[in-house]
């Protein structure tokens, strides 16, 4: 019940500080709706039992991204820019488009028979629960490797609690994949069948382009030295 | 002198006689380069030129004299050995060894004193090459020279009577010494014809005249011949059309050079069947290899003929007389293709001869001025052909002799005619130029060679004489050229009416009786029709070749007095022409009164020689050249000829003049003897001593028609005590007959002109109808089927890649207008294009 | 486990999309335009995560959510550094004045 209520508290909170961004005109406001939109954000990753990527959305978004944004308006402002009107038809028409674009996703999104979705998927037939508890056995790989000569029952009962005790903790199992190894899907994994792919490359790739990313920011940010015929023989 | 040097000297001269008119043909040509149109130094120079000229060839002429002794001028009887042609001449002529050496060649020369006793065998005709062009197989084509009597007189005739033309000329042509030269006889659309004047090629075309004429006469082999005798044609064709702009000028030129084709065609048939049978073309013997010339092979050192005995082949023979080899048979031409060859040659000088019957061209060729009249009827493009005629003589069977003969005899007779009922002053003198060419034409015919070739020298002088009067009074009377407009004008123009009448009297053949002394007209005359009797007489068949030469000597009589007196005597009938009329200017009455001196005196021989054939009074002995007077002195000589009756014994002149001895010294025939044709016509062709035989018979008969006809002349023109206008109407059909030249023009044009017209119309319309409207369908078929093809290319090709074109312009100009630039824009895009696709993907998937 | 589904989030997520869609079609200030960005990639991760957490799809969601918010991150490091590049050529943040590409 209380997992519902913070579900909607933080879904109203998340989508009202979106239309908020939207609808306001002043940028610093609109940076503020948008930390509280993100910040919700995060803690419907907390309800979704990412509890890493939550903290991750919070440090990077709420702490990073949106003060960037705001030294950004801090150096752009310059009083008129701060508030730059849009225009009440482009508004309107913004509007249009935007209810249209949601309807057609609402229409999408509810049109799926979600429940319908582990009958067609012809591999794992697992409901929520089934699967975290089978991810949290799998992140206690060595707890489990250890038990492997436990019967059948015992185990069940042992990866219950299991999953119980450690739901939303992903940490490990990410590093994990992101090294390349998978143990939430290859351990109950029939012998012949090949090991799942990890993330390794990716993450190399995703290193590499933010090293890259920040010496193209701070090559594009830097301060141009404008050498103006007359401004020279000032300094 | 040897022969050969003689030969060189001889060659030398006459090559620069020739060559100087031609070097004077360049320089007027290019007159204007250094001088300007008005002035007369081309004149000058043309008549330096042709004057230099005659000077060598009368040097050549006396040169020649020298060599051979004179011996051509005995004053002996003929001599009963042949006469020789080339160095195998075995009989020396018994010249006495006091004949002094004396030449009359154009009657007021003498020359040198020579004593040529010692020729025994003497050289008479010189020949050599100047330049081999080419050499088919045996033929050799080359520019040869052949000297002989016959070629130093007519040297020195054509070069002395040009001489006295050309400065005639440089009087007559005066009006063309401008800038601006009106021509009053054309017309155009805003008044009369003007260009500049052309007096310097009018001189130009002259020289190149003479250079050809004279080329011709020094021609040593017959192709050469063709070429000057082409040359000469063109040169006619030039100046008869020197009034280029006057339609008749240019339409008579044009006549004058078809008409000379027709006859070419015959010459080059001729030439042909000369070079297929003789293979040379050479008149003489090569002096350096001594192959035999056409006229050693067809006449041997004989002169006769060598005829198979059926009559059907002529052998050919070298030097000395021996039959020549091929293939160890004797070499032959056929007596019937030696004819043809002979009437072919023959067509070419009934062309340049104006003989009947291309005769109608002549009268035609008035249109050229006066003085190109005067040269084309005395001395050159007219005397070519009966130079050729007698040049060629040896290659002349009896049978083309009579053929020639004949010819003479109609061209002739209706030349007289038509000449009677002439009013154009010059056209009078043109029938006559014609009748008189057939006298010589037919002198020739008959066997009197050396009298058809005097009576052309004689005829030279005297009708050029008369020309040059004719253009005298015409530049007098301001071209007026009709004599019934003229009249009593020789109280106007004395010195021309004069000397006219000196020519009158010539070519009259009027003489005084009894004494028989007359003018040169009167001997060559004599001598022909002499000639004519003796041929009639011994082939009674062709008797009307006698008759009509001594009616229409009487004929020739009449028209010229007529001329005469319609002329100059009476009473003016038009005054207008009278009052404006004028003598002429001395530059033209100089040359007239020379020639008439010449004309009247250049048959005589009397001068030189006395009964004896001793000096006479202009004999070398006495000095001067100068012809100073028709009075004979009072020397015993002369009462010596006279008390003889001045027939036959006294070298008086005519047959016994040293002129007539001249030409017929030239002769390769031999005349001794009367020769009868072995030839299908069986014909005798009589001998020098058969007409002299009959000479005082026919001198008397010739001289009686004379008179009547210029008794008759006299009676109508002079006193007028017989009307002409009566005769007229009495018979209007003879007279309307005659003025139109017998119907030649008519009978031609119906002839030749219109069938060609008819044909070349047919052609026209064969053009016009068939070939033309095949073309133009074609042309219009491919036009269409291009028209198509380009509407096509432009429509369908054009268009489709046009088309491809604009559309992907248009649509990029009408997609510019999205790309705003508007980054916002873009994501509106963005977002309605989601939707649209959504939209579109919901619609159109079926559930 | 209380009764939220899947579907709640999908709609969390698309509201969220939508108003990052209309951010950016609306704000003409640079900034606006990147939150708008923000807006979008955070809704799209939402899925991604609400994916993870109810199907098979395990851990993969997370990962690609994760790369996700680390290039957002690096997109509005070097967006921020175009907006600053386009503020100091044009002394104004107004996306509407960076029109140059128009057709």
């Amino acid at each position: 019940m209380i997992e519902q209520l913070l579900f909607w508290v933080f879904a109203i909170l998340t989508c009202g500080a979106a239309v908020a961004v939207v609808a306001t005109q002043n940028v610093v406001r609109m940076a503020f709706w948008l930390i509280v939109s993100l910040g919700s954000v995060s803690a419907l990753f907390f309800l979704l039992h990412a509890d890493f990527l939550g903290a991750a959305q919070l440090l990077i978004y709420v702490g990073g991204t949106v003060v960037l944004l705001v030294f950004g308006v801090m150096l752009t402002a310059s009083g008129s820019s701060v508030r730059i009107k849009t225009s009440p038809a482009e508004a309107f028409v913004g509007a249009g488009v935007g209810l249209l674009l949601l309807s057609v996703l609402l229409f999408s999104v509810t049109s799926v028979e979600w429940d319908d979705l582990e009958s067609r998927l012809p591999t794992r037939n697992l409901s929520p629960a089934a699967i975290d508890s089978q991810r949290e056995a799998s992140s206690d790989a060595d707890v489990a490797a250890a038990g492997s000569s436990v019967a059948g029952p015992a185990r069940e009962a042992q990866a219950a609690l299991a999953a119980r005790t450690q739901a939303g903790r992903t940490v490990r199992q990410l590093g994990l994949g992101f090294l390349g190894l998978r143990p939430d899907q290859d351990l109950n994994r029939p012998e012949g069948e090949g090991l799942s792919s990890g993330y390794l490359l990716p993450f190399e790739i995703v290193s590499i382009h933010l090293l890259v990313v920040l010496v193209g920011a701070a090559y594009l940010a830097r301060a141009k030295r404008r050498v103006v015929a007359g401004a020279s023989a000032d300094l | 002198m040897d022969p050969q040097t003689t030969g060189d000297l001889l060659r030398n001269l006459l090559t620069a006689a020739w060559l100087l008119p031609l070097l004077g043909f360049i320089a007027e040509i290019y007159w204007l380069r250094w001088s300007h149109r008005l002035s007369k130094s081309s004149a000058l120079c043309a008549v330096a030129c042709i004057g230099l000229g005659f000077l060598c060839s009368f040097s050549a002429l006396m040169v020649w004299g020298n060599a051979t002794g004179w011996a051509a001028l005995s004053p002996v009887e003929h001599h009963g050995s042949s006469e020789h042609h080339g160095s195998e001449a075995s009989h020396p002529e018994h010249a006495p060894a006091d004949a002094a050496a004396v030449i009359a060649g154009a009657g007021h020369e003498n020359h040198g004193e020579e004593v040529a006793h010692s020729a025994k065998s003497v050289q008479k005709a010189f020949s050599g090459t100047f330049y081999q062009l080419a050499k088919f197989g045996s033929l050799k084509l080359s520019l040869d020279w052949y000297i002989d009597s016959l070629t130093l007189v007519m040297f020195t005739m054509v070069t002395f009577i040009a001489t006295c033309i050309h400065i005639f000329a440089i009087g007559y042509m005066k009006d063309e010494l401008t800038e601006e030269y009106e021509d009053h006889e054309v017309h155009t659309s805003h008044g009369h014809f003007t260009r500049p004047g052309r007096f310097h090629r009018f001189f130009a075309y002259l020289s190149l005249f003479c250079f050809s004429m004279l080329g011709l006469v020094l021609a040593g082999n017959i192709f050469q011949v063709f070429i000057f005798w082409e040359l000469v044609g063109v040169c006619s064709y030039l100046l008869i059309g020197f009034y280029i702009e006057r339609k008749s000028a240019s339409t008579a030129a044009n006549k004058a050079f078809i008409m000379n084709r027709v006859g070419d065609f015959g010459f080059l048939i001729g030439l042909m069947i000369l070079w297929t049978w003789c293979g040379t073309f050479q008149f003489a013997d090569s002096p350096t290899s001594g192959d035999a010339g056409l006229f050693t092979m067809v006449r041997g050192n004989d002169g006769k003929l060598d005829v198979s005995e059926d009559g059907k082949e002529v052998f050919l023979r070298d030097a000395s007389g021996h039959r020549l080899q091929q293939h160890g048979q004797d070499r032959s031409i056929g007596y019937l293709l030696l004819i043809a060859a002979g009437c072919g040659i023959f067509a070419g000088c009934i062309g340049k001869s104006a003989q009947f019957p291309l005769q109608t061209w002549l009268p035609d060729a008035m249109e050229g001025p006066t003085p190109v009249s005067a040269l084309v009827h005395s001395a050159t493009m007219v005397a070519a052909g009966v130079y050729l005629a007698g040049r060629f003589y040896p290659m002349f069977t009896p049978e083309v002799l009579l053929v020639i003969a004949y010819i003479g005899c109609i061209t002739l007779f209706i030349a007289a005619t038509i000449a009677v009922v002439a009013t154009d002053i010059k056209r009078v003198l043109a029938y006559s130029t014609i009748s008189q060419l057939g006298y010589m034409m037919l002198a020739i015919g008959v066997g009197g060679w050396g009298a058809g070739l005097f009576h052309l020298v004689t005829h030279a002088f005297f009708k050029s004489l008369m020309f040059l009067c004719s253009g005298s009074v015409i530049a007098g009377c301001h071209h007026v050229q009709e004599m019934p407009r003229m009249g009593g004008l020789r109280r106007k123009m004395p010195i021309t009416a004069y000397t006219m009448l000196v020519g009158v009297i010539a070519i009259s053949g009027l003489a005084i009786p009894v004494l028989n002394i007359g003018l040169s007209g009167f001997y060559s005359k004599d001598a022909i029709v002499a000639s004519a009797l003796a041929y009639s007489n011994l082939n009674p068949v062709h008797s009307l070749l006698f008759f009509t030469p001594l009616v229409t000597a009487g004929i020739t009589a009449f028209y010229m007095f007529r001329l005469w007196f319609l002329t100059f005597a009476g009473e003016p009938r038009d005054q207008h022409v009278y009052d404006h009329c004028h003598e002429s200017p001395r530059v033209m009455t100089t040359p007239l009164i020379v020639l008439a001196v010449l004309a009247g005196a250049c048959a005589w021989g009397w001068l030189m020689f006395d009964g004896d054939g001793n000096p006479g009074l202009l004999s070398p002995v006495a000095v001067d050249a100068e012809v100073a007077g028709e009075q004979p002195a009072e020397s015993a000589s002369w009462w010596k000829w006279l008390s003889n009756g001045g027939k036959e014994g006294p070298l008086c002149g005519g047959e016994a003049g040293p002129l007539f001895r001249l030409l017929a010294d030239s002769a390769v025939v031999s005349a001794d003897e009367p020769y009868t044709s072995l030839g299908p016509a069986k014909i005798t062709i009589p001998s020098h001593h058969q007409i002299h035989e009959v000479h005082p018979q026919a001198g008397v008969m010739a001289l009686i028609a004379a008179f009547a006809g210029s008794i008759l002349a006299y009676v109508m023109y002079g006193v007028r005590g017989i009307r002409a206008e009566d005769i007229r109407r009495q018979f209007p059909g003879v007279h309307e007959f005659l003025v139109d030249k017998w119907r030649f023009d008519v009978l031609y044009d119906a002839m030749f002109v219109r069938p060609v017209h008819v044909v070349s119309a047919w052609c026209t319309g064969f053009d016009k109808h068939v070939l033309d409207v095949v073309l133009h369908t074609s042309a219009k078929v491919v036009q269409s089927v291009a028209q198509w093809d380009r509407k096509f290319d432009e429509g369908m090709v054009d268009g489709l890649v046009n088309l491809v074109g604009n559309v992907t312009r248009s649509v990029g100009m009408s997609l510019r207008v999205v790309q705003t630039g508007r980054l916002r824009q873009y994501v509106m895009w963005v977002a309605v294009g989601v939707v649209v696709l959504f939209a579109v993907l919901i619609t159109a998937t079926p559930r | 486990m209380g009764g939220v589904g899947l579907e709640a989030y999908l709609i969390v997520g698309a509201i969220l999309f939508v108003c990052g869609v209309v951010c950016m079609a609306t704000k003409r200030n640079a900034i606006g335009v990147l939150m708008g960005v923000e807006l979008v990639l955070n809704g799209a991760n939402i899925n991604f995560v609400a994916f993870s957490r109810f199907t098979p799809l395990g851990l993969d969601g997370q990962s690609f959510a994760l790369f996700v918010v680390v290039l957002a991150a690096a997109e509005a490091a070097v967006a921020l550094a175009i907006a600053l590049n386009f503020y100091n050529n044009h002394t104004t943040i107004d996306v509407d004045r960076g029109n140059e590409l128009h057709g």
